[in-house]
């Protein structure tokens, strides 16, 4: 399968975004054969912009992109090829599954749109349906089916003919929370079996986690990071990114001993507590910092490591699996997790050096917010 | 677990410069709307400003024919009855409609089921049926108009200007039920909930909640009212022009049969004058609405049912006063017209099963009778066929396509209701003479009247259809697009599949709109090629009145058999796919 190119897109609408942005600006990635690359951001970020302008039902205001040698889409060779001719397959946020024809012929359509032969329409479809478990629904109409059902239809529609990619615009938003589980484990095994490519559409981090090969990171039409769902994780290019993938506490503070040899020291909270950081700074500044809750490590019992607090628990919460606290940390609000229940009111907290990730660092007037691939540089002049 | 072949089922199709049509049935579909809602228009204005009428040598341009017409006491005469008649007409019917909606859709009224349906369904009836009924009950010498007159003590005369608005509220009195059923079941009845929760009485939510709420439905309905009044031919035609009293529709249809010479531009100027006021009036509408409300779509439910309980003798009181109103206006003269249509008489002096016989039918049987009834069948399923393929495409082009002047069609389809009927006939009168071939082919044929008759119900299509588009999502399509299907397939094997019961409807509406049509036939039917209505019209004129009702009895009984299947049908699919 063809790599698919997406090189400097922008969109805007006739109005403006509420936010003064357009629906995308200069938007280029690649997905690589068998890859499944997933387009997470918050609505209205433009990530179904760039997903319907790879499907061709909008068409870009600049840019271009490719799929192989084939152009789909160039904006200065004003050449845009129909939807109709990418050899995409696309399931839709709604399944789009058509109401007057059964299960069979809904799958067998995109075949005889191509004119094959009808012996091996029908055997193509019994073949796509057995892969999708719905073998024996094909003589059913969409409305006897369920949600679930109606999304594996619109799957095997998308995937009977053998389409150079597949584009998956949040095919799980309208599935139940059990059901998306056992539908994302399915999708993802389906995938890696049949070394599809795919683009992959949702708003929801847990799913972005899951199924990715690699994760954009997208908000107000720019990516903001890129990466394989740990490195987006562990290492968020920004306190945006830190802030949507899951929690996370951020702690502003001040550089006190630039370094380059694996450990920084920082002042942080209105106490200026210092707190050793894994990661080398080579100049002064403010930085805000990101710990994810469950890299507190908590105990009832002091420690007596680097980058232990004192901490009072203001509230706790049972989660089912774990404790949720939300602590007061020598005047630092911080938010943990824990699987023990902890008898407070005032326990221990260490943040491991090795758990904090820098998102920004400010170097006197030069910003070194980034919105790039990577995480930050963070290196002084 | 089987696996996939990974060899792409077709080779890529070479790549499209942004901007031209995606297939070249859209411009086909854009240029044959445009070609029909001109044909009636270019040529009528072309006439009003020459000389002599087109077929005359020695023509040369001139306004005469306006002066002539404004300066005619007649015309002034005509232009102030017709402008009596339509304020009486919109009044009456915008107060008398929008009360039975809101009792219908608000109220615990007796009977308020059937009624949101017997109130509507008269918008569908032959006019002229409707009409002659009226005229056998209650005209002078009429059934009932003694009883009216001397039992009751109404001053009532059918014949006069507001005798006939009387008659003009009756017909229109569903349309604006319609309009205002319809915004009804769109507004969320918690809102008026609301206003009774912080202590409103029924009458002050009505006041202050429910009829605000309603005045778009209000000012639509009323100038549609409005505009299909000035319009007028057929009650002035059988009720007023007999004693004089003329509007402007059958003063130009007086002028056009009985001038020295035929077809004087004085009609040309005449009809361009209704057709600017008919357009203003569009524009207006247009603009106070602006464009969604125009697609009145009915089905959106409100969040809350609110109904208020009315005291049971209000309650019935007000479900009788409704079944009274409804009997006398339609079911009445309804009856009066059978009753007419097997007796030799229809008289209050003879009691009619004295007089029973079965004459009328069997001059309904053959001769130029049959011949209407057979033209009109045809010219109606013809024409009902074909407006509703070439509508279902112009609406797939103009709301799902990329074509660049898709977005004129929406106004072009809306523009024929605007065309009064008699427009429509002398215009295709002028574009048949001018435009040849295929002009003289037509002049004198079933295919033109067809022509003329379906371009004129276009927009009922267009209504019910544009409606249906907006509820089918885009996703649907896109699905198509995506695994390889161009428009054309995906609207023929989609998206038009889909809306099967919307185009059934929509086939149902032509064919009962267009059988039942006449003002655009009075001005191109010949011996050969005379449909019903135009039939009916010259035998009553003649004082036939037997046949006259059986042939509208047998109008009703198609459209009634028509409605019931197609709603039957309808119902059905409806059904089936709503048991999702």
């Amino acid at each position: 399968m063809p790599d698919i190119t997406v090189d400097a897109i922008s969109k805007s609408f006739g109005g403006k975004h509420p936010t003064g942005a357009p629906a995308l600006a200069d938007v280029s990635f690649t997905v690589r054969d068998g890859e499944l690359l997933t387009l997470l951001g918050p609505s209205g970020c433009g990530k179904t912009t760039t997903l319907t302008s790879i499907a061709g039902f909008q068409q870009p205001d600049t840019g271009r992109i490719t799929c192989g040698d084939q152009v789909f889409f160039d904006h200065a060779a004003r050449l845009s090829l129909p939807a109709e001719s990418r050899n995409l397959g696309m399931v839709f946020q709604s399944y789009a599954v058509w109401p007057h024809m059964t299960v069979a012929q809904n799958v067998g359509f995109p075949l005889k749109v191509r004119k094959v032969r009808r012996p091996d329409v029908r055997e193509r479809v019994r073949q796509t349906l057995e892969l999708v478990e719905m073998g024996a629904y094909a003589a059913r109409y969409p409305h006897e089916l369920s949600g679930g059902q109606q999304q594996r239809v619109a799957l095997a529609r998308a995937l009977v003919y053998s389409p150079a990619v597949l584009l998956l615009d949040e095919p799980f938003s309208n599935l139940d929370a059990k059901l998306r589980e056992r539908a994302r484990s399915w999708l993802k095994q389906l995938q890696a079996e049949l070394a599809l490519t795919a683009i992959f559409v949702t708003h929801d981090q847990h799913e972005a986690l899951h199924m990715s090969d690699r994760i954009l990171v997208m908000d107000h039409g720019r990516i903001l990071q890129a990466g394989t769902p740990e490195e987006v994780y562990r290492r968020p290019g920004s306190r945006f990114v830190a802030e949507f993938l899951g929690q996370c506490n951020i702690l502003a503070g001040q550089v006190t001993a630039p370094t380059a040899h694996g450990i920084t020291w920082l002042a942080v909270g209105p106490a200026r507590l210092p707190l050793a950081v894994a990661q080398d700074v080579r100049a002064a500044g403010s930085v805000e910092v990101a710990v994810r809750p469950e890299a507190v490590e908590l105990s009832e019992h002091p420690l007596d490591r680097e980058n232990a607090l004192t901490a009072r628990v203001r509230a706790v919460s049972f989660l089912g699996d774990h404790y949720r606290y939300e602590l007061d940390a020598q005047g630092l609000p911080l938010v943990a997790t824990s699987p023990r229940h902890l008898p407070g009111p005032d326990i221990s907290a260490r943040i491991p050096p090795g758990a904090c990730w820098i998102v920004s660092h400010e170097d006197g007037a030069r910003s070194a917010k980034t919105a790039n691939d990577r995480a930050p540089e963070v290196t002084g002049a | 677990m089987i696996s996939l072949t990974r060899r792409p089922l077709r080779s890529a199709s070479p790549g499209r410069r942004s901007g031209r049509p995606e297939n070249p049935v859209q411009a086909l579909v854009w240029l044959l709307v445009l070609a029909c809602v001109l044909a009636p228009v270019l040529p009528l204005l072309y006439a009003s400003v020459q000389s002599k009428p087109i077929y005359d040598t020695g023509r040369v341009f001139s306004l005469s024919a306006y002066s002539q017409l404004f300066s005619d006491p007649a015309f002034r005469l005509a232009a102030r009855n017709t402008a009596e008649f339509a304020v009486i007409t919109t009044a009456c019917s915008v107060v008398l409609g929008s009360c039975f909606a809101v009792v219908c859709a608000r109220s615990n009224v007796l009977g308020r089921r059937a009624y949101g349906t017997l109130l509507a369904v008269p918008v569908l009836l032959p006019p002229l049926g409707v009409i002659l009924g009226w005229n056998a009950l209650y005209g002078p010498g009429g059934y009932a108009h003694s009883f009216v007159t001397s039992t009751l003590h109404i001053p009532f005369n059918l014949n006069s200007v507001p005798g006939m608005a009387v008659l003009g509220t009756a017909t229109a009195v569903p349309v604006v039920f319609l309009v205002c059923q319809a915004a009804l079941a769109t507004m969320d009845a918690s809102l008026e909930n609301a206003g009774r929760s912080v202590g409103a009485g029924p009458l002050r939510v009505l006041r202050g909640v429910t009829l605000p709420m309603l005045r778009p439905a209000l000012i639509n309905s009323g100038l549609l009212v409005f505009t299909l009044s000035i319009e007028s031919l057929g009650i002035p035609l059988v009720l007023g022009s007999p004693v004089g009293h003329d509007f402007i529709a059958s003063y130009l249809y007086g002028a056009w049969s009985s001038a020295a010479s035929p077809d004087p531009p004085l009609v040309s100027a005449g009809a361009v004058v209704l057709l600017a006021v008919a357009c203003v009036l569009l524009l207006l509408r247009s603009a106070l609405l602006g464009d969604g409300a125009r697609f009145v779509s009915v089905g959106g439910r409100g969040g809350a049912d609110g109904t208020v309980a009315l005291g049971r003798l209000t309650r019935v009181l007000l479900g009788v006063l409704i079944g009274l109103y409804l009997a006398a206006t339609t079911f009445a003269p309804l009856l009066a017209l059978a009753v007419e249509s097997v007796v030799s008489q229809l008289t209050p002096l003879v009691a009619p099963w004295h007089l029973l016989t079965p004459a009328n039918w069997a001059a309904v049987a053959h001769g130029e009778y049959l011949q209407a009834i057979r033209n009109s069948a045809l010219i109606a399923l013809a024409g009902a066929v074909a407006t509703t393929v070439l509508v279902a495409l112009a609406t797939a082009v103009a709301h799902r396509s990329r074509f660049t002047l898709r977005r004129s069609l929406p106004f072009l389809l809306l523009f024929p209701r605007a065309i009064p009927g008699l427009i429509i006939g002398i215009g295709f009168f002028w574009s048949f003479l001018l435009v040849n071939p295929p002009g003289h082919a037509l002049l004198n044929s079933i295919g033109g009247l067809t022509l003329a008759l379906s371009i004129r119900s276009l927009t009922l299509a267009y209504f019910v259809l544009s409606a249906a588009f907006a509820t089918v999502s885009t996703a649907l399509d896109d699905a198509g697009r995506s695994t390889g299907a161009g428009w054309w397939t995906t609207i023929t094997r989609i998206t038009l599949p889909i809306l099967r019961p919307a185009v059934f409807v929509a086939f149902i509406l032509m064919f009962i709109s267009i059988l039942n049509d006449y003002d655009p036939a009075l001005f191109l039917t010949t011996p050969g090629t005379t449909v019903m209505g135009v039939a009916m019209l010259n035998a009553e004129a003649q004082g036939v009145n037997g046949p006259v009702a059986a042939m509208a009895m047998i109008q009703i009984a198609i459209t009634v058999t028509a409605i019931a299947v197609g709603g039957r049908l309808f119902t059905a699919r409806i059904a089936r796919r709503g048991r999702a």
